[in-house]
Formats: C-alpha cells, structure tokens, sequence
C-alpha cells in the first residue's frame, strides 16, 4: 500500500512571532522555521505503517517555495522513502493546495493520503477536506488512531465530549490530531540517507492547476498588551478590589 | 572567632528586627523556619532563629550591624537551591532573605548591562534579557528559583560554562554590604579597572562570609542563533573525550554536556520523555552549537560520520525544532531533579579537562568497587572537566548509614582529585558539606589566608559562619 504524507514547512511552534512594521504580514525574517507538528505526526504515523509491513511506500509531499525541501528532508530522515515538492510561490491558499495535491494524488494513486488536521500558522483546518471533495476519497479527521484493515481504514476521531470511530473504504484521507503518536527525533544516520532519497519537483503547471488566489490579507497586527498585575497585601485588599475595581463579587 | 548565639532571640531583638524592616517581615513560625532555613540538601535540619526579609540596601545594613552588635550570625539566604548546604541555617542564626529585593532596572543597552536587585530570580532576568533580543547566558535547571544574589554568592555555573563561562564572567559590579554593616561599591560596571585588588572578584563565590550581595550589574550577551541539539550515543567515557576532542575542533560549542544510560532510564520512566534513540549506549553526550550559516550543519553531520567511523559513537540525533531541542535538552536538565527522590549523595568534582578520561576511569573503579549494591548515576558538563557523581540512596537503607559509607568512599574519590590537581567542588560551593574535604583541593596556607580575607570583611564573625571553613 501507497502512502502520500503531506507536510508543511511553517515557523517553528516555539518562536514569538512579530508583526512586520507595516502591519503587511508576520515578519518572517530570520525566524527560525521547522515542520508544521501536526504534520510531523502525520509522517510519524506513515512511517509506523510501513514499519508495521502496512504501508509499502511512503512518499513525502510538500507545496511551497524552494526551502520546504528542507521539511521534505525531514520527513525522509524521519522514514518518508522519496519526496515531491510541488512549487509555489508566496503563500497559497488551502483550495490551491488541495487541488495540487489531488494532482498528486492522481499521478501517484495512493491507497492512504495522511495529512495534519491544520497547519499552525493558516490555522485554516481546510486541505483535508477539501482533498476529500476534489478526490471523492473518504475522509476520517482528527484522528488520534488509524488501523488498516484489509480494504477498510478504522479511524477513531476526537470529537467534542469523547471518541467517535469511523470504518472508511480504501483510498482514503485522515487528518492527524495531537495524540494519535509522538514523532520520533530525526537520526544522524537517516538525516544522511535522506540526503541521497529521490526528490522530485513539479510545478502547478505539471498538475495541470492554476494557482489563483481567492483572498487578499488587508492587515497583521499583534494582540492588544495586556496590563501588568499587581500585588495586593492581603486578602481584605483583594477582597476590596474584587468588588470596588473589577466589580466581580 | 567566637561561636556566635545559637539561643532563641530575645524579645529585645525581635522587636529591633521589627522595627528595621517591619514586624510582618520577622518570621518566626516553624513553617518560615522549615522552608528559609534549608537548601536542596536534606542533610541537615534548618532551625533559624528568625527570618526577616529586607526591601532595601539600608535596611540590610542595618539589619548586619544590629546582629553585628548582638553577635548574631547571619545566613544570606536567596533561591536556596544550593547543593553543598551554603545557605543552610541549623544552628539558631538569622536568616536574611533577599527575596524583595527584586527590581530590575537601569537597562544600558550601550553597555548591554542592567542592574539587578539581589532577589532577582535568574529566569526574571534571562527573560527581560530575552525581551530585549539580549541573553543571559548562565543557564541551569534551578534558574526558575534561584536568585542573582545566590548566583553570584556561589559563582554558578550550569550547561553552557564551555562557551560562557561562569556567573564570575557576567558581573559588572555589586555591591555588598560587610560584615559590619558597611557598603562596598564594587567595580560600578568598568570594563577595565586594575586600580587594585579586584574584590568584586573576591565577593563572587565567597558564599556569603564575607557579607551580603544586595545588588549587581550584570552583563548580556547577543542570543545565539538558531541553537541546534544533538544527542549522541557513546559506547564508554574515553569516546566521549574524543568526540569533545573533535567536535571542540572545528565547532564552537554552547554546550557538551554528557549523562550515562541509567541517568537516561531514571529521566525518561519518571518524566515521560521519549529516548532519543533505542541503540543502547553506556553515555549519551548532549552538544549545542548555533547555525549561523548551513555550513555548521553540514560541518556537525561530517563530524558525525567521522566520530561514528572511529567507533566513538553508536548512534544520534539532531533537533529539528525548537520543541525538540527542549526535549532533549530535558534528557540531561531533568536528571536532578527526577533523582532527588532517592536523597543522592552528591560529588561535584572537577579536573583539568585533558585529564578528564584516566581521572574519570579512577573514580569509576573506586566507586563502582565500593559501591557494588548501589545505583550510580553519572552525568555532568565533561566540556569543562566537571562531572556529578549521584549514589543513590536505595530505599531500604536508613539515611545515616547511606551518608556514613558514602563518606568513606568520599575520601577516597578526593584523594584521586587531589591526586589530578582538581577540586572537590567544581561549581557547587563549599557550604556545610564539602568543608571537610576542603585541604584536598586547596593548600592550608590558602585556606589561612582565606580565614585572614573574612576577618578583613567581618570582624566579628558573624556572615555565613560555619560554612566554608570552620
């Protein structure tokens, strides 16, 4: 079985960001980048499939300028076995990377195409399921476990107040959340092997999709500062201004 | 020296305490007296005669020249995450806690300096650092608790000392005030100033004998860019010095820090981390080094390849975020911590870092043949020659036995560090707990004339007696 992983190269989950000056966008300027977690859990769960003997292939696909080939790198030292990068530039939207992706989808034919449920800079929670209209694949989201089971995928998902399990038919689409596994760290020797692992690079064009942009961003700015606390000397002070200055009580 | 009181205060004094820095902040209830009165080591049992908490330099010195006058000793007491007992208090004495004493201000962002209160928590000020796209480069796994004042009292070390040294290199100035209540103006941020002796330099890991630090100005450093971790495995401790020796090389590493398998089980059952890798390795050697261009990387990885055809090294990995240098850097942080439940008994002992691996190879004999039944757990900064050997206290063992072997093997190990011209306490301090062993690291002369520098500072005794020497 053919797995397609997608992976989104997004500034690492740690950094502050900051607003460029001009309010334009997120200041990008060396800021440390890294790949999007929730699809770092997605190639992890690719790989355990293949570890497993479930998967046979797994091939590690990115939509982006030339530096996501450093994620795609990534996922290959983590156990991806080849790379595509489908190239972009600028940022580009969610319905323009599902249909690139359904390109590739096309091209490779995958029995299971695994992505992050969202990515943590768009936020936008949209690829997946947008690759599952366009495809008219089966899609099981936020899933925190996948078991293949001959023809059928059985995906349990984490919904709002417990666990819900879903049996999809072959080919399908599932969308990690954070428990489905803890990635592994990326090994010096598989780093070096992922070097040499095939990556190939298409552009929009060879998927036959025109990139169009749906949406214009008219402005970045950073949350509004909050006040700095104080101290208060003793309970009757807090119990005064509970009730005088915030007037909660 | 007199001994100084060890009797409860008189209601005389308590009320002189009160009136210099208010009655609420004169603690004497066992609750104040449990928790100011010790440090991380549990070895002896705090009994404070009294807390009392300053908010400003003046009261501070008036505090000192009151127990000056009363013969009243004195401990300065900060985070208290100290390991060697220095801000311990079991003998009746005052404890003077610098906790309020924690502004941060005075920023120059020319001099890159700013001046803290004593009681400045180090994360406050490695985190205002930080807001300023500045660094504070003296980093340990206590930094969440431990305070400027305390830093500077025990010269603090931590994981990066190979590339910034220790906190003696990040003090501009301090002041303290001596034992008889006077303030000394040290250094006042001079970059250069060979007028003299340079007693802030004194000051700095005199653990409080020879007065109380109340403020300093310390100095930032650029951040480091885009840090990189790398755990490696390693088959025995004479590897690792080869992967320093190679690494050392051609890199300019923040951080070569190593621990041993049973560090890594004890972290990874108890902290719910995940190995870094599953080839069994008898160390694990953590490095940092920044990437300004991908020519480190690129460097790091044939370094890599290198150690691993020399067979210095099994396996490792590389951090590919943010998040995952953290953890890794947990493997080695958390270690402390995760162990101080079975009460260790703690070595902090250093050589010269050439002669590190026979140095090593010794007390590994000596302590695995005398401690056959024992866990042993080893890790430590090995970049700068200084390792932490843990015996851990199996449960069964009632605690006074556990300390009597130990400390009978304790001489043993000091005597090879006496042997390799090293020190029985490399960043940990003297304290209550090494000052028996203190002759093995350092003359007798230079202890006398330690004794003759605190009666200098502190005529009456009466700063941090009993810690150090006796």
């Amino acid at each position: 079985m053919k797995v397609l992983v997608a992976v989104k190269r997004v500034v690492d989950y740690n950094v502050k960001v900051r607003a460029k000056g001009d309010g334009s966008d997120v200041d990008l300027n060396n800021v440390k980048m890294a790949i999007n977690p929730f699809c770092e859990i997605a190639v992890e769960e690719a790989v355990r499939l293949k570890e497993a003997g479930v998967a046979t292939e797994v091939i590690a696909v990115s939509v982006g300028e030339k530096a996501c080939q450093e994620q795609i790198r990534t996922a290959l030292a983590l156990g991806a076995d080849r790379g595509i990068q489908v190239e972009t530039e600028g940022s580009v939207e969610p319905l323009v990377v599902a249909k690139l992706l359904k390109g590739v989808v096309e091209k490779e034919q995958p029995q299971l195409v695994i992505l992050g449920k969202q990515s943590i800079d768009g936020d936008n929670n949209q690829t997946g399921q947008m690759l599952g209209a366009l495809t008219n694949m089966a899609q099981g989201t936020f899933a925190s476990e996948v078991k293949i089971d001959g023809e059928t995928v059985n995906v349990t998902r984490e919904v709002d107040g417990g666990l819900q399990t879903v049996q999809l038919k072959l080919p399908a689409i599932v969308t990690t959340d954070l428990r489905l596994n803890e990635p592994r760290y990326a090994s010096l020797p598989n780093i070096m092997k992922a070097k040499k692992k095939q990556l190939d690079v298409y552009s929009p064009a060879d998927l036959g999709v025109e990139v169009k942009s749906h949406l214009s961003q008219l402005k970045v700015e950073p949350p509004a500062e909050r006040q700095a606390g104080i101290k208060v000397e003793d309970v009757d002070q807090l119990v005064d201004k509970l009730k005088n200055e915030a007037k909660v009580i | 020296m007199s001994e100084p009181a060890t009797k409860p205060l008189s209601p005389e004094i308590l009320s002189a305490l009160g009136a210099i820095v208010g009655e609420e902040r004169v603690l004497t209830d066992a609750e104040s007296a449990a928790r100011y009165g010790a440090d991380w080591t549990r070895v002896h049992s705090p009994a404070p005669a009294a807390v009392v908490l300053p908010g400003s330099v003046e009261e501070v010195q008036e505090l000192v020249r009151l127990a000056a006058r009363q013969g009243l000793a004195v401990v300065p007491s900060g985070g208290r995450t100290g390991l060697s007992g220095g801000a311990v208090a079991c003998r009746g004495e005052l404890v003077l806690a610098l906790d309020r004493m924690n502004a941060i201000d005075d920023f120059n962002p020319v001099e890159r300096t700013v001046r803290c209160g004593a009681g400045v928590v180090t994360e406050q000020l490695q985190q205002f650092a930080e807001e300023r796209e500045l660094f504070y480069p003296v980093d340990f796994a206590s930094a969440g608790s431990s305070q400027i004042g305390g830093n500077i009292s025990t010269n603090a070390g931590g994981i990066k000392v190979i590339r910034h040294g220790m906190t003696r290199d990040w003090v501009a100035g301090l002041k303290l005030v001596t034992g008889t209540g006077e303030l000394l103006d040290l250094n006042r941020g001079l970059v250069k100033n060979n007028a003299g002796y340079d007693l802030r330099q004194l000051v700095i890991g005199a653990e409080g004998t020879l007065g109380v630090v109340v403020e300093a100005t310390m100095r930032l450093a650029r951040p480091p860019k885009d840090p990189a971790v790398l755990v490696l495995g390693v088959p025995d401790m004479a590897s690792i010095m080869d992967v320093l020796a190679a690494y050392q090389g051609r890199m300019d590493l923040q951080a070569f820090e190593f621990f041993s398998e049973l560090a890594l089980q004890k972290v990874v059952e108890h902290q719910g981390l995940q190995r870094p890798f599953d080839t069994p390795a008898a160390y694990y050697a953590l490095l940092e080094f920044e990437q300004v261009s991908d020519a480190d990387m690129e460097q790091a990885m044939a370094l890599f390849e290198h150690c691993v055809e020399q067979g210095w090294v099994l396996d490792g990995v590389i951090s590919q975020s943010v998040a995952q240098a953290l953890s890794l850097w947990r493997l080695r942080e958390d270690i402390s911590e995760t162990i101080s439940r079975w009460t260790p008994y703690k070595n902090d002992i250093s050589t010269t870092v050439s002669k590190v691996p026979a140095f090593l190879a010794e007390v590994e004999s000596v302590v695995n043949g005398a401690y056959p039944d024992f866990e042993i757990v080893w890790f430590g900064h090995i970049g700068d020659g200084n390792v932490h050997l843990n015996v851990l206290k199996p449960d069964a063992l009632p605690m006074a036995e556990f300390q009597q072997r130990c400390g009978e093997v304790s001489r043993w190990v000091f005597e090879i560090v006496q042997r390799y011209g090293g020190s029985v306490s490399a960043e940990h301090g003297v304290g209550l707990l090494k000052k028996d062993y203190l002759l093995y690291s350092r003359s007798a002369l230079e202890v006398d004339l330690m004794r003759q520098i605190k009666r200098a500072f502190d005529p009456e005794g009466i700063m941090n007696p009993g810690k150090i020497f006796d």
